[in-house]
């Protein structure tokens, strides 16, 4: 099913250098028509790379190319086509939602005041006097999907969406993403960075890891499902089995490690149970592997 | 169509089950169109992939066929055919069975008392 994918967004070789961290990306596809998470601890250069791929950073090095035409983000109609949330407030602090409202109609050609009211009635957005600033970071969040959601777009890319959310509104979140989705009929794609693995695991179709600027793993998530086994074992066997796990912790009362599939043979003789793994342990296993943190 | 999250048997694998039941029940026939990928993950709330990769074990087992730009149609169906996974289905189960009353030192007589016992109780 993978294999003859369309991209929404493909990129060669993108580069940032700053003081003490390089971002630096041989090939980035985010596939149409899916939604994509982009997974890394804090400081593995998600936020980088997408302010760069939405154009709120410039300076870098790199060519990147959107949609079937595959046309670069300067050219006429692409913004337009791309809704974009931040983890920054957008508003100025002394805004209404009602101003809100009415600056982003002016702003983008495709902003529905209508959709954007039904939005803020289904993410329970309090209406008031008072100016964004009294807002708590949950509901600002909230008030910056509204007004991405309410537009006429063909790609969403959101930084991390779902951390000032309660679970009740991740759901809806999740939702949301799937109605755009199937809307759009496999037209329409999403990009989100997240630290919420397993509340997004539901509605995450690819899965992008990072690690210390670069994409250590990427796959369909029911790809990497069947690439990585959830490994369980005793305690005496944690040795000869160390050598093929990767992201393995040891107790007194046994491990766990993710193994590849292709390397279950070598576990071959020892007694262990197998489990298909969440996104979520996949996800920590890697990230562990790489950063060299937690290991023994 | 209901989904159990923590079943132990995959969510694609779920899907596709009772779509099969379901074309086999006669509920999709010739040429209908299953509901959109997209469309099913909203319903059930999971991913777009798990149901695109249910869909496609269906394709691969021959009962559906992709339209491009269109979705997925139930194809004819030969019932001699799905019998036959149905049967197949039924001996490795039983086999299971059998494996399982050896380890637990089970004559053959008692299994065979075993399974008419849970028949009469269906």
């Amino acid at each position: 099913m993978m294999n003859n994918m369309e991209n929404v967004i493909y990129g060669r070789n993108i580069e940032k250098k700053f003081k003490k961290f390089k971002l630096h990306i041989d090939e980035l596809k985010v596939p149409k028509g899916f939604a994509t998470a982009l997974i890394g601890e804090n400081g593995a250069g998600k936020s980088t790379l997408l302010n760069i791929l939405t154009g709120v950073r410039v300076d870098y090095k790199g060519d990147i190319k959107y949609f079937d035409e595959q046309q670069a983000l300067e050219q006429e109609g692409i913004l337009d086509r791309i809704g974009y949330t931040g983890p920054n407030n957008f508003f100025l602090p002394h805004w209404t939602v009602s101003q809100v409202r009415e600056i982003c109609s002016i702003l983008f050609d495709s902003f529905s005041k209508e959709k954007f009211d039904a939005f803020s009635k289904r993410l329970n957005i309090p209406e008031g006097s008072q100016g964004v600033r009294a807002l708590s970071d949950g509901n600002r969040m909230k008030l910056t999907l509204a007004t991405a959601f309410c537009r006429e777009t063909d790609l969403l890319i959101m930084d991390e969406p779902a951390s000032p959310l309660d679970p009740l509104m991740r759901d809806m979140l999740c939702q949301l993403i799937r109605e755009y989705l199937s809307e759009g009929n496999g037209e329409k794609s999403v990009f989100f960075s997240t630290h919420n693995i397993s509340d997004m695991e539901n509605v995450t179709d690819y899965a992008i890891i990072m690690d210390d600027g670069s994409i250590v793993e990427q796959g369909f998530v029911e790809e990497l499902k069947e690439k990585y086994i959830l490994v369980k074992g005793e305690p005496e066997d944690s040795e000869r089995a160390s050598k093929y796990l990767i992201g393995m912790s040891k107790g007194k009362y046994g491990f766990e490690g993710m193994c590849l599939a292709k390397d279950m043979d070598k576990l071959a003789g020892i007694r262990v149970s197998f489990e298909t793994p969440t996104l979520s342990q996949i996800s920590i296993a890697v990230m562990k592997q790489h950063t060299g943190l937690f290991q023994g | 169509m209901k989904i159990l999250q923590n079943s132990g048997v995959p969510i694609y694998q779920q899907i596709a089950e009772q779509l099969k039941t379901d074309i086999l029940a006669g509920k999709y026939t010739e040429g209908d169109y299953l509901p959109s990928i997209r469309g099913l993950a909203q319903e059930l709330k999971i991913s777009v992939i798990t149901t695109m990769k249910a869909y496609e074990l269906l394709q691969s087992e021959g009962l559906i066929s992709a339209s491009p730009g269109k979705g997925y149609y139930v194809n004819s169906q030969d019932s001699e055919m799905l019998i036959e996974q149905h049967m197949r289905r039924v001996e490795e189960a039983l086999s299971e069975a059998i494996k399982s009353a050896k380890i637990a030192g089970l004559s053959n007589d008692e299994l065979i008392e075993t399974l008419k016992t849970l028949l009469s109780l269906e």
